[in-house]
């Protein structure tokens, strides 16, 4: 026969539990209230598992300062560490440093001997103390024997930390008020674009011995601003940290704060960054104004947008997504771009250098486009002083990156003239525009064709002027050098254009050939003069092709700033771009992948062809980019594949 | 009007059926044009250089740079071929790159140039050609006999590298698709004797593309996104006839998806590249061919590769290009087989030398 456990409910169980939990309730408000301390154990050794965190922080409290009233009463101070051996802090202290000290900073703490000695001496370290004033140490003696001291931190700095992490006094006088902008500016607030790059940013910040007087600075501003600690100086601590709020950016605070609240969890870290709208950052100041720059001046139809305006636009562009879609700028690309939201996503995760305009729009030699991309990302050096439409920067650069490499016999466009004198036909490199006052430059080739045929001072400058702003009557245009240029219909190897001289044209200057470059080799013989030989031979990038998803990922695992060029057909990467109208029809476009986005098992890059603004990124799926690349050598003469990681 | 219901859609799961893959006697890489019973093939044999080869007979008839390549299309006509001479393709890569322009007739070897431009093509019995010059931005039309030309000037647009996609419906009124500098997208006719143009039908949103296709009686208009763009997509249904009424248009399909379009006009049917799935963060998107009967609007899904992105119409035969590989869709796939065929025709054999 089955019977019923004693204790199973009866028909009024219900009412009986609820008197008994609602009396359990009322009872335990009288006896854990949480405004009183517990009273002390009769013993103070730890207890089991299962106790209250409470019980367990006041057991630690009195255990710590029983031991270290014992420590001093018996006249266990510590002298040096010349004599001693096998330094250690003693457990139970460690112990309580563990209970009391928040996660982060513990894992900071725990990356080495001089991590955990700085992150005590910053004041990052508490234990049941508070602020850590006194450390409990364990050595052992001249005779042999282990014994146990308390050293006042002031002691442990000089006796033991200066003696055993030598790079920490360096530290503490870097970090000092006087000398904190320059540490701050010294400093690379690297702000990651992909999740792989992120965890290797997250690790480096963990093992950046400058970490922990970082997050001081922070903590004592916070500490500050939240009116904690003693309240006898709060006011002084407030005045320190209105001097040191001036000697840090907005940005580095906010980074900082990011970075000391997540160090123990890489995943909030970095959601911060790939998360956030980056027009959250641009508004910030982390990010470049660029980026929104030609949408804000489209959408508000002003030219120059101050900050208040931007701002005001950029929390337009979160909300309407189709903001984004078109510019009217020099500077735009292929249109429409991707809207507001995905251009958010993508630019996140980027991280080409894209904080100049190209204007893809005037290159009529995309491999141009897309090679300077490269350089000047890789060599961050700035963009000089160019006259003409933006695409002088491309032409200007990939021209010194040839030279420079003995390839600029490669370099076919010529400006020639008659030399009558002489009887044969002078002909010089150049590319339309002027660009770092670099002798191809055709505003130099003409200016000196005119000192050699028309007796041109040795001054004689030439300007390239846009045909809309050329006006005869002016007397500015009466004398001097101009190249008169339609703006819509200059590019970097043909230009429609005119040139005057003192009022005169100028019309015996022929432009010969064309700018045909090879960007991957077409034939085995001119591998050697082919672009992407140059990068990775002359230039040292490490280029390797990539030709599986693998090794695509393993690339972006690998390097911080991975980067990865190619060429393919465009009816496969943008096929509602390109429309293929034939069989064999293929328009290459070269292209540029700086980054990675992951979900679940599907992959996308982060892309932008050279026609792509270079502020605007595109995402595009894993199988276009294999698609494209894959018809692409079907139709190159070597029948090479043209997907190369860059690092 | 009518249109598609979505619920009454026959979209059902394509069955696995893999396509043959397209097989000719010339490799794949060579092969710019070949018609259905692959008697011409128009065949690139060496860098630079386009020949015609038939049964009996193999004719280089244009010799380019080395760097040039071609591109051969017929239109449903079948009387003439339009051919364009791509300079430098892997030395130049130029969006605003003009190519020479020339016509053949069915078959044969005798070209005549007519321009330099890109996006060549046949209309009105093969007797005018359309082309785009990306330069001045300008729709250039000729009669190949009379050889009189018309010109349209496009719109300054936000789009530099917009080109327009061009159908003759009559041999004075043409149209063509054209986006305006907020980024709408319109389809227009204009008269080429009046010289004057009128809005047919303008997109409602900004950022999708119209593509313009016919066959025979009708002509079909394709309202498509962008890369990257979330827009929905239709077709548009005109019949021809002695009095056609442009505006007068049947939606044949609408959807929410984000198709990507490419649509190619058969005498019965229209395909086009549809969406099937499409994640936005990631840019991806599960593509297949359709099919559009126009008897009555039905829809069929007759891939299951998931990723096309583009649809070829060479003679009839439909060719989906797939990573480095053609596939056929409709028509004869293999062309390879050495089997002599029936008594050449005079296109086809060699001259008799006495």
């Amino acid at each position: 026969m089955k019977t019923l456990p004693l204790f199973w409910p009866n028909p009024h169980y219900k009412k009986i539990l609820g008197t008994a939990l609602s009396g359990l309730c009322l009872f335990s408000s009288q006896l854990f209230a949480q405004n009183t301390p517990l009273a002390t154990p009769k013993t103070i050794e730890y207890p089991g598992i299962i106790q209250t965190f409470e019980k367990l922080i006041q057991i630690d409290t009195d255990k710590f300062n029983n031991r270290s009233n014992d420590l001093m009463k018996n006249g266990r101070l510590f002298s040096d560490s010349s004599s001693v051996t096998s330094l250690d802090l003693e457990p139970d202290f460690l112990n309580s440093v563990i209970l009391h000290s928040k996660a982060g900073y513990i894992k900071l703490a725990s990356q080495s001997k001089c991590s955990f000695y700085d992150t005590i001496l910053t004041d990052l370290l508490r234990s049941a103390e508070g602020k850590i004033t006194n450390v409990i140490i364990t050595y052992v003696n001249k005779s042999g024997s282990r014994e146990s001291s308390v050293i006042s931190r002031k002691d442990f700095l000089t006796k033991v930390v200066s003696v055993e992490c030598p790079e920490t006094q360096k530290l503490i006088s870097e970090f000092q008020i006087k000398n904190i902008q320059a540490a701050f500016a010294s400093q690379v607030f690297e702000i990651p674009s992909g999740q792989d790059q992120c965890q290797i940013v997250h690790a480096s910040w963990l093992k950046n011995p400058k970490t922990p007087y970082m997050c001081q600075i922070y903590e004592y501003l916070e500490e500050a601003r939240k009116g904690l600690g003693d309240p006898n100086d709060l006011t002084q601590r407030r005045a320190v940290a209105r001097v040191l709020e001036q000697k840090i950016t907005h940005s580095q605070k906010d980074y900082l704060s990011n970075l000391c609240n997540h160090l123990d969890d890489e995943v909030p870290f970095c959601e911060e960054f790939l998360n956030v709208s980056f027009w959250n950052k641009v508004a910030a100041g982390l990010e470049d104004k660029i980026y929104a720059h030609s949408i804000c001046a489209e959408t508000l139809g002003i030219q120059n947008p101050n900050d208040a305006q931007l701002n005001q636009c950029l929390a337009r562009m979160k909300k309407e997504s189709d903001l984004c879609l078109f510019q009217n700028s020099k500077n735009r690309g292929l249109s429409p771009q991707i809207d507001c939201d995905a251009l958010s996503v993508a630019l996140n995760y980027s991280s080409l250098r894209s904080n100049y305009p190209d204007c893809p729009i005037g290159s009529d030699q995309l491999g141009l486009t897309n090679v300077t991309r490269i350089l000047l990302h890789k060599s961050k050096s700035a963009v000089k002083p160019f006259e003409g439409s933006c695409s002088v920067v491309s032409a200007g650069e990939a021209f010194e990156f040839n030279e420079r490499f003995d390839n600029d016999e490669s370099w076919k466009l010529q400006a020639c003239f008659d030399d009558k004198l002489n009887e044969k036909e002078v002909c010089y490199k150049t590319f339309f525009g002027s660009y770092n006052n670099n002798e191809a430059s055709y505003t130099q080739v003409v200016a000196n064709i005119l000192k050699n045929t028309r007796g041109a001072d040795p001054g004689t400058k030439c300007s390239m002027v846009e045909s809309r702003d050329y006006n005869p009557l002016l007397l500015q245009f009466k004398s001097g050098c101009y190249i008169i240029y339609e703006a819509s219909r200059c590019f970097m190897s043909q230009c429609k254009h005119k040139i005057i001289f003192n009022a005169r044209p100028i019309d015996f200057i022929t432009i010969k050939n064309d700018l045909n470059i090879d960007y991957f080799p077409t034939t085995v013989q001119g591998e050697r003069f082919s672009q992407n030989y140059l990068l990775t031979h002359d230039y040292k990038l490490t280029g390797r092709p990539l030709n599986n998803l693998t090794s695509i990922t393993a690339f972006f695992k690998k390097s911080k700033k991975a980067m990865i060029h190619g060429v393919g057909c465009g009816e496969d990467l943008l096929p509602s771009f390109f429309k293929s109208e034939a069989m064999g029809q293929c328009t290459p476009v070269p292209f540029i992948i700086d980054g990675m986005i992951k979900e679940n098992d599907k992959v996308s890059f982060v892309t932008r062809t050279s026609m792509d603004s270079l502020q605007a990124p595109r995402i595009v799926s894993w199988s276009n980019i294999l698609s494209t690349v894959k018809m692409y050598q079907r139709y190159h003469p070597l029948r090479i594949w043209t997907l190369y990681g860059l690092d | 009007m009518v249109w598609i219901n979505l619920m009454m859609l026959l979209m059902g799961v394509a069955e696995a059926v893999e396509l043959p893959k397209f097989l000719t006697k010339h490799s794949i890489d060579s092969v710019r044009f070949i018609t259905m019973d692959g008697r011409f093939a128009y065949v690139r044999k060496r860098p630079g250089v386009l020949g015609l080869v038939t049964s009996f007979k193999s004719t280089d008839f244009i010799t380019d740079e080395s760097g040039s390549d071609f591109i051969v299309k017929d239109s449903s006509f079948k009387r003439r071929l339009a051919i364009e001479v791509i300079p430098s393709v892997h030395h130049k890569f130029d969006p605003y790159k003009k190519n020479k322009i020339m016509v053949v007739d069915w078959g044969q070897s005798q070209t005549k140039e007519i321009g330099l431009g890109v996006k060549a093509k046949l209309h009105m019995d093969d007797e005018w050609i359309s082309f785009f010059d990306p330069v001045e931005k300008a729709i250039h039309l000729q009669n190949i006999i009379t050889e009189k030309k018309y010109s349209i000037i496009l719109s300054p647009k936000t789009n530099p590298f917009f080109s327009p996609e061009v159908e003759m419906i009559t041999s004075d009124t043409v149209t063509y698709t054209d986006i305006n500098e907020k980024g709408y997208a319109a389809f227009i006719s204009f008269n080429l004797l009046t010289q004057k143009s009128t809005v047919i039908y303008r997109a409602p949103q900004i950022a999708t593309r119209l593509e313009l296709c016919s066959n025979g009686n009708y002509m079909m208009v394709g309202e498509f996104p962008y890369d990257g763009v979330e827009r929905g997509s239709k077709l548009l249904y005109i019949g021809l006839g002695p009095s056609t009424n442009l505006a007068g248009f049947t939606t044949a399909y609408s959807s929410a998806d984000a198709d990507i379009g490419n649509m190619v006009c058969l005498r019965e049917s229209v395909y086009f590249i549809k969406t099937m799935r499409h994640s936005k963060l990631m840019g991806s998107k599960t593509t297949e061919a359709a099919r559009l009967i126009l008897k009555n609007f039905q829809l069929e899904s007759k891939t299951s590769m998931e990723h096309i992105t583009q649809l070829v119409h060479m003679d009839d035969r439909i060719l989906i290009p797939s990573r480095g590989e053609y596939f056929v869709l409709e028509g004869r796939a293999n062309l390879s087989d050495d089997t002599l065929k029936s008594t050449p025709t005079k296109l086809e054999e060699l001259p008799l030398e006495i």
